[in-house]
Formats: C-alpha cells, structure tokens, sequence
C-alpha cells in the first residue's frame, strides 16, 4: 500500500516533469556524481543544456527527498547517485508521455 | 586614492539576488575585491583595490545545506566566499560564455523564494513584536506610567516601520521572482 502510495505522490510531482530534472534522473541509470552529471547532459545535447551546480544540488536533493534517486556510495566527499525502482518507473512513463506526444504531432 | 572601499547596507540597497550579484560583478570589474563573506556583511563590508577581474557572483540561501552543497559547487569551479546570515556566496572568474549555478527558470524562481522565505521569518518576528506591544498599550495602558508608555509608543512605531519596510521587500522580491 505504502508503495502504491509512493508512486501516486511522485506520478503528482513528476509527471510532466521538466527537462531538467528528466535528464538528471535519466543520466542517474549509471552511477554519477553531480558534476558529471551535468557533463553527460551537455554531451547528450551537444552543449545545449548546460546544468548549473545550484541546479545539479537542489534537484540531487528534491529527487533524493522522494525517493526517485539514492545515494549509491561517496568518493572523496563526492556523492555518487543512482535511480531507484521508483525512479525508475516514474522515468519510464514519462518517456511513455513524451513519446505519446510526439507520435501525435509527427506528419 | 584609498585602497579600500567601505559599503553600509549593502543587501538593502540591491534587495534581488540577480541584481546584488550584478553589483558585486560590476566592482570586482572596477577592481573592487571582497574575499570572505561574513554574518554582518549586509551590512558592513570592505573592498579592497586590486587588478580589475571578470567575476560571476552567486547568492544562494541555503538555510541548512547538506553536506554535498559545498563539493558540488566547488567541482563545478566556484570559490566559496561564504555567508551573509543564510545566503552563501560563491564567484568564479570567466571570459566569454557568463556562468551560470542556477540553469532553468525554475531553480532561480526557487533561489529567489528561499531568499523571499529568509525575509519573511525576519517579518514574523518584527510582526509578533509590533502586536505584543499593540496589545499592551491598548488594554493595559492605565497600568503604565507616562514614561512607560512613551517610550512604548516609541518602540511601537520604531518596529512597526521596520516590519512594514520587510513587507515592502517581500512583496517587491514576490513581484521580481523570476529574475
């Protein structure tokens, strides 16, 4: 029940989520610290999104907060996250949502 | 010429985050260097003359950062400089591209609430302080003697100016939040 529960409440917070946080949490299916994070989305979008540290911090600690993310180990005061089931699923229909909304709009 | 250069108020002439930092820029651009911040920085701070630098400056009020806040920043390439009350500062120096620690319009909406939110603490306690008196001299003036009660009086419009001037600033910073 109380899993259930889990994944209303962040379907609530996350769907439809901002292209920010979707290319955090889709960056976190590999082990990564935040600034590489922000290396893997700049490469991602050829330079086009640049993540800022206040950015990379404050949307670490909101996805950690809900369980989306945790915390996989530390390495020298680096934090290194990971996705979690729970992200896992949210990052699955939303690329569901996004995908729906770009086989509507394609000729 | 000085050498050093001395602000009052500093976070009370330039209350949004945007253009406090636009201002620290445009010093260290003058040559005008600060270092350390410190608790009363807002309202006391020195500048030093030095080489004219290309600085970006970050205010970020974090009321209890976790433990990875000062890493992240610092792997990123910002020098910490400290912090002002809650607010901490951080600066880095560029050519070209200008860097930025708050990337999409949200996290700057969301910096710019935490610093809303920082105000409005501060206006709860001048709010609770105006209504305690408010109380006192309206039901129990005849309890108090002259002296008492002038200088009450005094303290009343003394706190009451300063909790309407907070609500000003929040209210303007609500009105610029995106910026």
């Amino acid at each position: 029940m109380d899993k259930y529960n889990n994944l209303e409440k962040a379907r609530k917070r996350y769907i439809p989520m901002s292209e920010t946080m979707f290319y955090i949490l889709f960056s976190l299916k590999q082990e990564r610290h935040g600034y590489a994070i922000m290396q893997y989305v700049k490469e991602l979008t050829k330079g086009r999104i640049i993540l800022g540290a206040g950015t990379v911090y404050s949307s670490l600690g909101k996805l950690e907060s809900d369980g989306l993310i945790g915390s996989a180990r530390e390495e020298e005061r680096r934090k290194i996250y990971a996705i979690t089931p729970l992200g896992s699923e949210i990052l699955h229909e939303e690329i569901a949502r996004i995908t729906e909304l770009y086989n509507n709009v394609k000729e | 010429m000085s050498d050093r250069k001395i602000v009052l108020f500093s976070a009370f002439r330039y209350l949004l985050p945007s253009d406090y930092e636009n201002w620290l820029e445009q010093m260290a651009a003058d040559g005008w260097h600060i270092n350390r911040f410190r608790q009363w920085s807002s309202i006391f701070m020195v500048f030093r003359k030095g080489e004219p630098k290309r600085y970006r400056f970050v205010y970020d009020p974090q009321v209890s950062p976790r433990k990875e806040y000062i890493p992240t920043y610092e792997q990123f390439g910002w020098e910490y400089l400290g912090r002002m009350a809650s607010a901490h500062f951080w600066r880095m120096e560029y050519e070209g591209e200008r860097p930025e620690a708050f990337s999409d319009h949200e996290s700057i909406v969301k910096r710019n609430r935490r610093t809303i939110a920082a105000v409005s603490v501060s206006f709860i306690i001048f709010l609770v302080t105006v209504l305690t008196i408010g109380i006192l001299l309206l039901f129990f003036a005849d309890t108090l003697s002259n002296p008492d009660r002038t200088q009450l009086v005094i303290a009343e419009a003394f706190f009451g100016v300063i909790m309407i001037t907070l609500g000003v600033v929040m209210v303007f910073l609500r009105k610029n939040e995106s910026r």
